[in-house]
């Protein structure tokens, strides 16, 4: 029950999260200087045809005016037509999310099973070479931010051609079935996704390493040790559990970390996904675009909140409500 | 012996004047493009964009990305020549024009086909007309197809011919068509009758239901990735030889929004061309690269661009009285002029890459350039005297200048944030005027944040970079007339607000009106004299234009105007030579 009580809570939470980034992309984005007519000034359309196209885009009605419009919609899942496509966001935000989501995912996949692992074993070992080495990679790669990551693998992939450098198909798989699809898209992953997830698993394997410490060095692991309980069992099997506690907790916040960092690799690795888009998005000051690409972020994010929570009771039974003490 | 080389040498004479004469034949065909030699056919060439396009509808999206697809897609009655910058016959096999330079008789091509088999005719040009004028859909293309204010009148006298009636005489006369892409009437009519051509041709409407005259046509659209074209089979350009173009069967753009992504992946062959010209930065690499032999640099010359420099001379401007005495004073921009080391400014802005400016005609426009125009030269202490003599003195002896009022003379500089030579050419103003006492705090800003404070007449001065589109003035009266949207010192004057551009806006009227080429060089040269004296633009340095393709790439002619490589994308080629291709 108190896990129902809490993710109910977390829930509600989520869904103010989506009010209130959504409403600030788009108050935001409308007070922000430059217009999507921009280009129509730039190319010199006459004052009379931008003052049309500003009538016709709604860019000249009052601010609250707007933005009660776009609310009104929006509580009916109609996020409106994106300014500068002519398009509904809905539909130009959905394969880009689906996009994002995938790399992610990956991204996550790979910080989670390269970072943890390590963690344990720096964690557990106090001395020694392979600790250290790990320590030492961890903070090259804390101190690395994506946009850096992602050039330095770019770079790599343009010099050696192991990988493709940019995209996320080949041309050459422009209609294929879907298990060549599939394949190239595996294909494409690899950069961006390990730009991503580098510093990320630094994050983790830093956590758990401090975590893996604290718990070894707990009073009833000392005593699980003299009862003669292997050490690989204690530390993987026992120790594991205890420790991976505070990095469940704090897991879904790198689901928002992983969209904001994305934002950047998707630009350097031409990754088609909802970054790019909220980039082009604000490049041109289209706030229903912005504002739908942020609702799905924060939709995101607070979804990476939910998960941390389930994640966590399951690694710790006080949150199922199991805690009789 | 002699008569014998007499006979030789008339043998060889009679050869040399059959070829002249096949030659000069070859060029009067002018839909007939010239192969260099044996030019391969098939193959496809990739090209990065860097931005996404909004629509594939050029009459209501005016991005650079849909220009590019609109130079692949679509064929206009006449284009530009970015090689020469001729005028050239398209779609307009041939024209005549009336006693008075106001009527244009123009016969069109027969047996041309849309990509979708229909066949074009006059209908689809009054169509396209009619579309670009239609108040509804507030096309910029239509304002740019205006003159003295008024539309072209435009009809069509049978299926094959059609009548352009200008306003008034146009100088440049049918040159302004090359900006008009033709479109279907057949299949966008319906959409400008029911008022929902805006959304007409989005970028999610099926490639199956755009059609062009262009050399290709849209097979796919991966949103955000790539746009992929095919070969129009009905496209109607020959090569001399008889060959239908395009050669190439398939054009791929690939969207990729960062530089330095998009160098790599010219450098590793994953793309073949890209659509700007190579930054000051990124010349050194690839020059290494070139001499590899895996890409090819073209030095194109001194660019038509320079970066401008203006201070906001309206009288509404939000500038206190006193500061604005001195700030919109010419002799400040002429004390500027020659305060500025230009050789100085090419070498740290653009690496050397460049060479001095003094006027908006650069000297790449070799049609329109006036040598003859009075440069200021590079003198310091006369840059003093001129600021002295608008009471900016040294009065406090630490160097920098103080106005009537005892207030610093300083400005605020907005540039746009992001673009490195831009920021660069801002630091290197700040210390050029330093030198002379003035103070200068740099704002960089976001491009569409510069846009609107020059639409809001929010700026004391700004240094941007205008790309220009036609070398011809006359297409550019925007910018030279007081009334202009780009008259950005002080745009869109109901009356001219100094004599000097009462004058401008009489002789670019002359000008553009004049037919006589010699007559409105003469009237052109005059409005280049009186902006050296008044200076309301200060112009530095124009950037030598540097453009890469892959070594693969044949039979390229890049040009100074956008699109530099794609314009001419139905005569590229691509050598089959195995190692060459990535």
């Amino acid at each position: 029950m108190p896990l129902f009580r809490l993710l109910a809570r977390r829930a509600v939470f989520g869904l103010i999260l989506v009010f209130v980034v959504s409403s600030g992309a788009v108050l935001l984005t409308r007070v922000a200087p430059g217009s999507v007519v921009a280009d129509l000034v730039a190319s010199g359309a006459s004052q009379e045809t931008i003052a049309r196209e500003r009538a016709r885009l709604g860019l000249d009605r009052p601010l609250l005016e707007q933005y009660v419009t776009w609310l009104s919609h929006a509580v009916r899942l109609d996020f409106g037509e994106s300014l500068m496509f002519g398009r509904p966001v809905g539909e130009l935000v959905r394969q880009r999310a689906a996009n994002t989501a995938l790399l992610a995912v990956a991204a996550l996949a790979f910080a989670t099973l390269v970072g943890i692992p390590l963690g344990v074993v720096s964690g557990s070992r106090r001395r020694g070479v392979v600790p250290a080495i790990i320590r030492a990679a961890s903070l090259v790669c804390l101190s690395l931010p994506p946009l850096i990551t992602s050039l330095v693998f770019v770079f790599i992939a343009a010099r050696t051609g192991w990988f493709p450098i940019g995209g996320m198909t080949s041309i050459e798989a422009a209609s294929p079935g879907w298990f060549s699809w599939l394949r190239d898209v595996a294909w494409h992953l690899p950069i961006p996704a390990f730009a991503l997830a580098l510093p990320l698993a630094a994050v983790l394997e830093r956590l758990q390493s401090q975590a893996t410490g604290e718990t070894l060095g707990e009073p009833y692991m000392l005593a699980t040790i003299a009862r003669g309980v292997p050490r690989s069992r204690l530390v993987w099997r026992d120790g594991f559990k205890a420790s991976i506690r505070p990095v469940a907790s704090i897991y879904g916040l790198f689901v928002g970390g992983l969209l904001s960092g994305s934002f950047v690799v998707e630009i350097v690795t031409s990754w088609p996904g909802l970054g790019r888009l909220m980039f082009d998005a604000l490049r041109a000051r289209d706030l229903y675009l912005v504002a739908g690409c942020a609702t799905v972020g924060s939709i995101f994010l607070a979804a990476g909140g939910l998960l941390s929570d389930v994640a966590l009771a399951f690694a710790d039974p006080r949150m199922r409500g199991e805690d009789r003490s | 012996m002699v008569r014998r080389s007499l006979r030789i040498f008339i043998v060889l004479l009679a050869i040399c004047i059959v070829a002249l004469v096949a030659g000069a034949l070859r060029i009067l065909q002018p839909d007939a493009f010239a192969p260099a030699s044996r030019i391969p056919s098939g193959g496809s060439l990739v090209s990065s964009i860097r931005g996404v396009p909004r629509s594939f509808n050029r009459y209501v999206a005016p991005d650079s990305a849909v220009e590019t697809i609109t130079f692949l897609t679509q064929s206009r009655l006449v284009r530009i020549n970015r090689a020469t910058m001729e005028t050239e016959p398209m779609l307009a096999e041939s024209w005549t024009g009336s006693k008075d330079n106001l009527t244009y008789t123009v016969k069109l091509r027969r047996g041309v086909k849309f990509s979708d088999g229909v066949p074009f005719t006059s209908a689809d040009v009054v169509f396209s007309f009619r579309a670009i004028y239609d108040e509804k859909i507030g096309s910029s293309i239509g304002d740019s197809l205006h003159v003295e204010g008024k539309p072209l009148e435009v009809s069509a006298l049978d299926e094959n011919t059609v009548s352009i009636r200008f306003p008034s005489a146009f100088g440049p006369g049918l040159r302004v068509l090359d900006n008009l892409p033709i479109y279907p009437r057949h299949l966008l009519e319906q959409s400008v009758n029911d008022g929902t051509f805006a959304k007409a041709w989005g970028v999610t409407t099926p490639p199956a239901k755009i059609a062009g005259l262009g050399p290709f046509m849209l097979r796919e659209y991966q949103a955000g990735q790539r746009l992929v074209f095919e070969r129009n089979p009905y496209y109607w350009r020959k090569d001399a030889s008889g060959a239908r173009l395009p050669y190439l069967d398939r054009v791929t753009l690939e969207i990729v929004a960062d530089q330095n992504a998009e160098v790599l992946r010219l450098q590793s062959g994953q793309i073949d061309c890209i659509q700007s010209e190579v930054r000051p930065e990124d010349y050194a690499t690839l020059k290494q690269t070139a001499s590899t032999g895996r890409v090819r640099l073209y030095d194109l010359g001194p660019g038509l661009d320079a970066d401008s420099f203006w201070f906001n001379l309206r009288n509404d401007a939000k500038i206190p009285g006193a500061r604005r005495a001195w700030l919109q004073h010419v002799e400040l921009r002429r004390a500027i002029a020659e305060a500025v080391d230009r050789t100085r400014f090419a070498d740290t802005v653009f690496f050397g890459a460049a060479v001095p400016v003094f006027g908006p005609v650069s000297p790449a426009n070799k049609i329109w350039f006036d040598p003859q125009v009075p440069t200021p030269a590079f003198d310091r202490a006369r840059a003093a005297s001129r600021l002295a003599a608008i009471g900016l003195k040294n009065k406090d002896r630490d160097g920098m200048l103080l106005d009537a009022t005892g207030q610093p003379a300083q400005f605020t500089l907005i540039t746009q944030k992001g673009n490195t030579a831009l920021e660069r050419g801002a630091a290197v103003i700040r210390d050029e005027l330093r030198t002379i006492g003035l103070a200068v705090d740099v704002v960089p800003l976001d491009v569409l944040a510069v846009v609107d404070r020059l639409e809001k007449g929010d700026f004391e001065a700004l240094y941007f970079r205008f790309l220009t589109s036609d070398v011809d003035p006359a297409l550019s009266m925007d910018f030279w007339r007081s009334s202009g949207n780009a008259h950005v010192w002080n745009r869109g004057q109901p009356q001219p607000a100094t004599e000097w551009e009462r004058r401008v806006d009489e002789l670019m009227a002359r000008q553009a009106s004049t037919i006589d080429l010699a007559e409105r060089k003469r009237l052109f040269g005059e409005v280049q004299r009186v902006f050296a004296d008044q200076l309301p633009i200060l112009y530095f340095a124009a950037p030598r234009v540097y453009v890469v393709t892959n070594a693969r790439v044949l039979n390229a002619t890049p040009a100074l105007l956008r699109p530099m490589v794609l314009w001419s994308a139905d005569t590229l080629a691509v050598s089959k030579t195995p190692g060459t291709s990535p």
